[in-house]
């Protein structure tokens, strides 16, 4: 759908949504809490379109995003990304499916070998490749059409999610376990491709906000000595990499999946003026925002979650009275919050549900520390 | 200390706001105290020097000056307050020339216009002096671009 059918965006929504969306990095008062329930594919929904049309048209989906911001009101900001991104740069081959974002089917790395001849792409390169050029594609729509909801995001996950989409997942596992070495050479590797990518974004539009942090480097799938080995300390090489060039400022640091024993190392992460951290669950449940706020919030922004299984599947009730405990335990984190979900809002999750956790931020998130 | 100043590093600092002598100062009041970093496997040197507005760093080598950068943002000191150990290697590129200790890279809180937040910082673990990196500066910079904007 072109821009022209699209009706205007209310500016007076867009001036109080942008209000809102500053008060967690510059304590600038505003009336609640902002949320952001990480609308990407969902928006398709909205407009009777799939995933899969989603991800091929970036310019398209851009601003069903924008406009899906402005009917739910939550953060202004147009998103377009998906997991397995920076494969195909190295040869993979990716597969566009109609209901889930694209999936790579295909690696460039299988063998050991592979792994020492593995070249990192510079920024150039990159800047050229596949995944930047679609990328920007959205990015430049959104900056010329909707230029209040502009952030120049760069789609990193950690070091073990670019490692995964360069090598089939079982084989870096069984790597861990055979050859761990191997894999901290591919984790190398992996976070200087974060760096070139970051410096890409910041040549580009002038600034970086980069989301990285450590999805499956998580304890449903790793222990914490693994964890800290292939996730948090070359991730924390990465974008210290990062900042010491000047590619900052943002930081969003996404760990998604149970981090019970390893959060607290990510306190120490390193940290710029703009950083958010998310964390998914404590074990099987969600992970609690009172205990978020404890470890972090005087240290960054917070960004307290709903679980995406009771966005998905729950009723309007149980998203609410969730959303409710979270957003009242985090409201005043010393350092700003905000409330959304534990990952991506999904695909087909119910409209009403949506609505939920914004009508919990508006009814229990009203500040008290202004 | 005679320092050298190439014509293109001087346009800089005339283009920033610098003054030359300034600089100089700066540099001769490092020298003096030895509150500067090393670098560990070279013959460049960092000072620094401003007040409360402005922290100014000046990067030199023996004869010549290298590089003028500088940050408005304030730094109060490291963030969670303590020098705990943590989880990677840390250790900078620089040394402190007063205590010869490593410069950790750690997260320092920073102030500007009335906010607080960490950024990456270079710490003498001893001395408790603090510094940040020319790229760091560089993000700094688009940092407090977005305070000044935000926060106007």
């Amino acid at each position: 759908m072109p821009a022209k059918d699209y009706a205007p965006i209310d500016q007076n929504w867009l001036e109080e949504a942008g209000s809102l969306w500053t008060t967690p990095w510059v304590d600038k008062p505003s009336d609640r809490v902002i949320v952001d329930p990480i609308i990407l594919s969902h928006a398709a929904s909205l407009f009777r379109k799939n995933a899969g049309y989603f991800y091929q048209n970036p310019d398209e989906a851009i601003r069903m995003v924008c406009h899906a911001c402005e009917l739910y009101d939550v953060t202004p900001v147009g998103h377009y990304l998906y997991a397995d991104y920076w494969g195909q740069d190295y040869g993979a081959e990716i597969k566009v499916q109609t209901n889930s974002p694209p999936g790579i089917t295909k690696r460039p790395i299988k063998t050991a070998e592979d792994v020492d001849n593995f070249e990192v792409l510079d920024v150039d390169e990159l800047t050229k490749g596949p995944t930047l050029t679609t990328h920007y594609k959205a990015l430049d729509t959104c900056k010329e059409e909707f230029p209040h909801m502009f952030a120049p995001i760069t789609q990193l996950g950690g070091t073990m999610e670019v490692a995964t989409n360069w090598a089939a997942i079982e084989d870096v596992f069984m790597w861990m376990i055979t050859e761990p070495e191997l894999v901290d050479k591919l984790c190398v590797k992996a976070g200087d491709h974060m760096v070139n990518a970051c410096k890409a974004t910041s040549e580009r539009y002038g600034a970086n906000v980069m989301i990285t942090g450590s999805v499956i480097a998580s304890g449903d799938l790793m222990d914490t000595e693994q964890i800290k080995r292939f996730g948090f300390q070359p991730v924390s090489r990465a974008v210290r990499k990062v900042l010491n060039s000047g590619a900052g400022p943002g930081i969003y640091y996404h760990l998604c999946g149970n981090h019970t024993d390893d959060f607290e190392m990510w306190k120490n992460a390193p940290m710029s003026p703009f950083t958010i951290v998310q964390i998914g669950y404590d074990g099987q449940n969600i992970f609690p925002t009172s205990k978020l706020v404890e470890h972090f919030g005087d240290r960054c922004t917070c960004f307290g979650t709903v679980d995406t299984k009771l966005i998905d599947r729950g009723t309007p009730a149980q998203v609410y009275e969730q959303a409710k405990e979270q957003v009242t335990a985090g409201k005043d984190s010393p350092r700003g919050f905000i409330l959304g979900t534990a990952c991506e809002c999904p695909t087909n999750a119910p409209p009403v549900n949506v609505h939920a956790l914004v009508k919990a931020a508006k009814d229990h998130g009203k500040y008290e520390k202004f | 200390m005679d320092i050298k100043i190439t014509e293109e590093l001087d346009n800089t600092l005339k283009d920033n706001g610098f003054k030359k002598e300034e600089i100089q100062e700066l540099i001769a009041n490092a020298e003096a105290s030895g509150t500067k970093l090393k670098a560990r496997d070279g013959n460049v040197t960092i000072a620094k020097g401003g007040s409360d507005n402005l922290t100014v760093y000046a990067v030199y080598s023996p004869d010549e000056l290298l590089d003028v950068y500088a940050h408005k943002m304030n730094i109060l000191g490291l963030t969670g307050g303590e020098l705990n150990e943590i989880d990677y290697d840390d250790a900078s590129e620089w040394a402190c020339a007063k205590c010869g200790e490593i410069a950790l890279e750690r997260n320092v809180d920073m102030t500007y216009m009335g906010v607080t937040r960490p950024g990456p910082g270079l710490v003498c673990p001893k001395c408790d002096e603090f510094y940040v990196s020319d790229g760091v500066a560089k993000t700094l910079k688009t940092a407090e671009a977005i305070l000044e904007e935000k926060r106007a």
